[in-house]
């Protein structure tokens, strides 16, 4: 009851932030896979009306192997998931600090722990709903409706992996929120620590790397965010 | 003897070298309406975070309801109402959503018919948006959202602040009502007297985070006093008088402002100055608030006036 209360309250915070982000993407990928389907059934019927092959008899491969369309709506994922991980840890962390709300927000009958839980899941439910949802349906569009061939899966895996990239933003911006030091010492490590821990990830080729190196780093932002919150004064 | 229901035990907090709140001794029995006075600046809403476990003590222990202030409970929370500063509520909320979410955290103990009797009250509407509503309408949700759970202990930090005369008086009438009808334990700071004493039986007087005056209104209404004293020759400049918390000078005439001393002693000490007669002025009690903590620098000035 406390605790949906808190996260009713985060969701809603965070409504405007993960719609715009939600949308953003739906707009670019919907845009990108029909601009690119006419284009590609365009190709088809030059090469098939040049091949003398019927429209349906022939498998476009250069459309197979080098159709970008969903890699390019990825590269908007790239900055849309950190860009929101960013807005989203200064809507849940820094606004209530500008607008001086953490009084009456922590004086509750329930634990700071469980304040904190519902700021994190409410940042992880939006990003599974807002961008996460959002481009899980992109791909499966792009491969079920027939507008275009089939997607490699690895591209729907390098979209996740922005979105990844997206919490450990929102984690950093959310320690550097909590850090009462000053900018030049350590409350810039939050943010710088996201930052290193973002371009660890993407320059990494093997997903077993990807995938160690997101959780170390969520790990290491979860425990410091944590206990800056635990500890912090308000 | 009554419960302690708050209780500071040498609460200090400093912040770099400064001191915020310096060895604050308290002590709240339940049912008192305490008038926690200070001027701006003087260490009130320190206090009371410290006491409400939102900053940490330097050194010295503050308890409420029986808990330490450092490890207030869920359920201890639970019990006691809190009345931000500057009442800072979350702007996007309509009133009745606001009071959902407060609901949540009072089960089976929130008392909808009394808040919205309040709203009614205060002449708002819970489709009103908090971001819509002037400073004292955001008081007066402020003390309903408070009050609604029916808190055994009432912590308002300076709820009048920013609120202009006549909705100051009708915030606080409604606060009156509603506090002293159901005999709870309020502890309420603000730094204008006349607020605390349409409210308070006992005021605490904190003047640059130190503790000056923990007692009954009355007591500080009889203890505070000026004096005018009238000399026929010049006026002494060295005043040694037990007592005396600052003064004025002029050529024949010496005005006194003393804590604490009887009229024989204005007596006593005039007589040995020899002046020729004294006069008690009469001061309301912001007067004499204000004069109880007058500023260090207005001494230095008198000082060198003198000189």
């Amino acid at each position: 009851m406390r605790f949906l209360a808190l996260l009713r309250k985060e969701l809603r915070e965070s409504l405007p932030w993960l719609l715009l982000a939600g949308l953003l993407l739906l707009g670019v990928g919907l845009l990108t896979v029909h601009y690119e389907a006419r284009f590609a059934h365009m190709r088809h019927q030059h090469w098939s009306s040049h091949s003398g092959l019927g429209p349906g008899e022939v498998v476009n491969t250069y459309d197979l192997v080098h159709s970008p369309h969903l890699a390019w709506v990825a590269m908007w994922l790239a900055f849309i998931a950190p860009g929101l991980g960013l807005v989203l840890g200064i809507c849940h962390f820094w606004v209530p600090l500008f607008a001086r709300t953490w009084s009456f927000l922590l004086h509750r009958s329930t634990s700071r722990m469980s304040i904190l839980a519902a700021k994190l899941a409410a940042a992880i439910l939006g990003f599974l709903i807002s961008p996460g949802l959002v481009w899980t349906g992109l791909y499966w569009y792009a491969c079920r409706s027939g507008l275009l061939i089939p997607e490699p899966i690895q591209i729907l895996v390098a979209g996740w992996i922005y979105i990844v990239i997206g919490l450990v933003v929102y984690l950093g911006t959310a320690l550097s929120a909590l850090s009462t030091a000053r900018w030049y010492t350590t409350r810039i490590f939050g943010l710088a620590f996201a930052a290193l821990a973002a371009f660890l990830i993407l320059v990494q080729w093997h997903l077993g790397w990807v995938f160690a190196l997101a959780v170390l780093a969520i790990a290491i932002l979860f425990g410091q965010t944590v206990a800056a919150f635990l500890s912090r004064e308000f | 003897m009554a419960e302690i229901v708050l209780e500071t035990k040498g609460l200090t907090k400093y912040y770099g070298a400064k001191p915020a709140l310096d060895h604050l001794d308290l002590r709240v029995p339940r049912g008192c309406i305490c008038g926690f006075l200070g001027r701006n600046g003087a260490g009130k809403t320190t206090a009371i975070k410290l006491m409400l476990g939102l900053l940490a003590p330097t050194a010295g222990s503050a308890s409420l309801l029986g808990c330490d202030s450092t490890a207030l409970t869920p359920a201890i929370r639970q019990r006691i109402g809190y009345v931000t500063e500057g009442h800072r509520l979350f702007r996007w909320m309509t009133i009745g959503r606001l009071e959902e979410f407060q609901k949540a955290f009072f089960p089976g103990q929130w008392d909808s018919r009394l808040f919205a009797d309040m709203i009614e009250y205060f002449e708002l509407s819970k489709k009103q948006k908090i971001k819509h509503l002037s400073n004292g309408q955001r008081a007066q949700v402020s003390l309903a959202l408070a009050l609604a759970p029916n808190p055994e202990l009432l912590v308002m930090d300076d709820p009048t602040l920013g609120l202009d005369a006549a909705i100051r008086r009708q915030f606080l009438e409604g606060m009156i009502e509603l506090i002293t009808r159901q005999g709870r334990t309020v502890l309420f700071s603000s730094h204008i007297l006349a607020d605390v004493e349409r409210v308070a039986d006992r005021i605490v007087v904190i003047d640059k985070g130190v503790l000056r005056a923990d007692c009954s209104l009355e007591q500080f209404r009889t203890s505070v006093r000026k004096v005018v004293v009238y000399f026929e020759n010049s006026a002494p400049a060295d005043i040694e008088l037990a007592g005396l918390l600052h003064f004025r000078r002029s050529e024949r005439q010496l005005e006194l402002t003393l804590v604490g001393v009887g009229d024989a002693e204005v007596a006593d000490w005039a007589r040995q100055a020899g002046a020729g007669r004294f006069d008690f002025v009469e001061m309301n009690l912001e007067d004499q608030f204000i004069e109880f903590t007058a500023p260090a620098h207005r001494r230095r000035l008198f000082q060198w006036e003198k000189a």
